[in-house]
């Protein structure tokens, strides 16, 4: 029975080492070969772990390709002007001679000349080190470097899975199917259920009155592309475009914004003018605590997202780098063993991605509504006190929503730290 | 050098930022205009047309119910109704009956008596027949046995007299 198990296991750990460790070997190893001819702890660290959950100019395919992606810079040249250059690839950015290569400085030593000869770049090419580097323009400088990268391609193609899903769906609807007659199949169906989660689960509730119909769209576009692109970093040979800080960025400031577009004039009295009953000596204290926490609650939102996303995926190239590790360390029987192990958790930790996915595209979203809400909520004034009760039931008062949000926030923190790193 | 690839983890880039902008407006313009909308809408209206059908299908529950109710008391009604014709018409028919015997009582009491009358007519005729008769026979007996004593006047008195004299029945 146990060796069955150990059986089942290593042909798991082999398949799984096939799908997700064969890029991170063979990066590893073809990068370093050229090198130094051995594996180093370094190069594992930083080819195999870091390597691969970090953003970059390429789509690594190892051991059948890699893509590299269109370069795109905007730059000063020496004389003062703003041109663009725009390259198909890293090579052919570095090819031109516009740009050169600034080389891995192996000692803290002074200033290196950049590599631009052909000779040099052949080389780096060779060992795709050109990939891992930065590049320089030979003169004048970079202003800004808009290189399409492969998290980009990974949040696009989540945007172009959930456009084709709900654009065919749409179409459904407006045929009638789901209008008049029950949604028929498995994609209608599940995709009904999630959006009218996030309609009665996450709009209605957080935002007061009826001024949730006007951020659904936002909230469900946000769950589905956040979803998608989280379920996309299960995929092997490709990653999640929300482990990256600046696209989790993008998606705080937009809730950033919205909120700060559609506040209620009494969201602004607060967060300027501090609590009407206050006295002003706790005013002057509040004020800056108010504005502070409101920058940080969505500044929490972008780094919460994507170091759930990122954090899961350091853990996995962690555990499949470990057997590398081991190799080096205790040499190939020992790294075998480690492989058994190491298969086993990740199989564990892809699992609870999955979970984590579906948990982080909801709390983002959840956090959203919750902003949005306190931002557009209307305080109820004295006078009218019980209409506004009367007409939205469903609407918290100021302090019942941050004790809701106090709460939301522990369970977030409770839930979603799988990352015991 | 580690640390120098590891901090571009958490290095936002620019290029990013700004290619993830425009995509993402351009993703939430698409979906507002083309996809949300038929989706939430067509939702709402299978919603409310689902509410609405619950409720009429409700309402016309009630007004079944009303009108079996209704139905219910009318037939009652019609019941008693029905009961108090019937009974009505028991009464009367008894009423009718009741008549119908005390006249023919009445009838049957008027006949016996005219029967009795002309029975005593009769009696009484057959009665003065008979004393006629019976007192020419004795007229003619005595007559007979007294010969011109009496005349026939005298005698006849007698007899009468001793008729009559003879208990009534």
């Amino acid at each position: 029975m146990s060796s069955l198990a150990v059986g089942c296991r290593l042909r798991v750990a082999v398949l799984v080492l096939a799908l997700l460790g064969a890029g991170a070997a063979g990066g590893g190893s073809t990068a370093h070969a050229a090198d130094d001819g051995e594996l180093t702890l370094d190069s594992i660290v930083n080819n195999v772990i870091v390597g691969h959950a970090e953003d970059g100019n390429y789509l690594n395919f190892d051991p059948f390709a890699t893509v590299e992606l269109p370069r795109i810079m905007v730059a000063r040249t020496a004389d003062g002007a703003l041109t663009v250059d725009l390259y198909g690839s890293t090579k052919g950015l570095l090819k031109d001679g516009t740009y050169g290569l600034v080389p891995h400085s192996e000692g803290e030593g002074g200033h290196e000349e950049i590599i631009t000869e052909s000779s040099a770049l052949q080389e780096a090419f060779a060992s795709k080190g050109h990939l891992h580097g930065d590049v320089v323009r030979t003169s004048g400088h970079v202003v800004a470097d808009l290189s399409i990268t492969r998290h980009l391609i990974f949040g696009l193609l989540a945007m172009g899975i959930v456009l084709a899903i709900f654009l065919v769906l749409a179409q459904r609807y407006k045929r009638g199917v789901g209008r008049t007659e029950a949604p028929h199949g498995v994609l209608q169906n599940m995709m009904e259920v999630m959006v009218v989660f996030i309609r009665d689960e996450v709009a209605k509730p957080n935002i007061q009155g009826e001024k949730w119909r006007t951020f659904l769209p936002y909230l469900l576009s946000a769950f589905f592309f956040i979803l998608m692109a989280n379920i996309l970093g299960l995929v092997p040979y490709a990653g999640a475009a929300t482990s990256n800080i600046a696209v989790t960025g993008v998606l705080a400031v937009m809730t950033f914004v919205i909120g700060l577009l559609y506040g209620s004039k009494d969201h602004y009295k607060h967060m300027f003018l501090g609590p009407p009953d206050a006295p002003w000596p706790i005013r002057v204290i509040l004020v800056p605590i108010e504005l502070i926490g409101t920058v940080m609650r969505h500044l929490a939102l972008a780094i919460r997202l994507f170091a759930n996303m990122m954090g899961g995926s350091l853990i996995i190239f962690s555990l499949i780098g470990l057997v590398f590790i081991m190799n080096v360390l205790f040499g190939e029987a020992m790294a075998f063993g480690t492989s058994i192990i190491s298969i086993g958790f990740t199989v564990f930790i892809l699992l609870l991605k999955l979970l984590v996915a579906f948990i982080q595209a909801y709390v983002f979203t959840i956090l959203s509504a919750l902003f949005i809400g306190i931002s557009v909520e209307e305080h109820e004034h004295e006078e009218h006190a019980d209409d506004a009760h009367a007409e939205a039931p469903t609407s918290q008062t100021s302090g019942a929503l941050s004790d809701r949000l106090d709460a939301v926030d522990d369970a977030v923190d409770d839930v979603t730290e799988p990352a015991p790193a | 050098m580690t640390e120098v690839i590891a901090q571009s983890l958490v290095q936002p880039d620019v290029g990013l930022i700004f290619w993830k902008s425009i995509a993402f407006l351009i993703f939430l313009f698409l979906l507002y205009r083309y996809g949300w909308g038929p989706i939430t809408e067509a939702m709402e209206s299978r919603e409310e047309e689902i509410e609405s059908s619950i409720q009429r299908a409700e309402e016309a529950l009630a007004e079944a119910k009303e009108i079996q109710s209704e139905n219910k008391k009318a037939r009652r009604e019609a019941e008693r109704e029905a009961q108090r014709i019937l009974r009505e018409a028991r009464e009367s028919a008894e009423e009718l009956r009741e008549e119908e015997m005390a006249k023919t009582r009445d009838r049957i009491q008027q006949m016996q008596e005219q029967a009795q009358a002309e029975i005593e007519r009769e009696k009484q005729a057959a009665l003065q027949e008979l004393r006629d008769e019976v007192a020419d026979l004795a007229i003619e007996a005595a007559s007979k046995v007294v010969q011109d004593d009496l005349d026939g006047e005298r005698q006849r008195k007698l007899v009468n007299d001793f008729i009559d004299d003879l208990p009534k029945n």
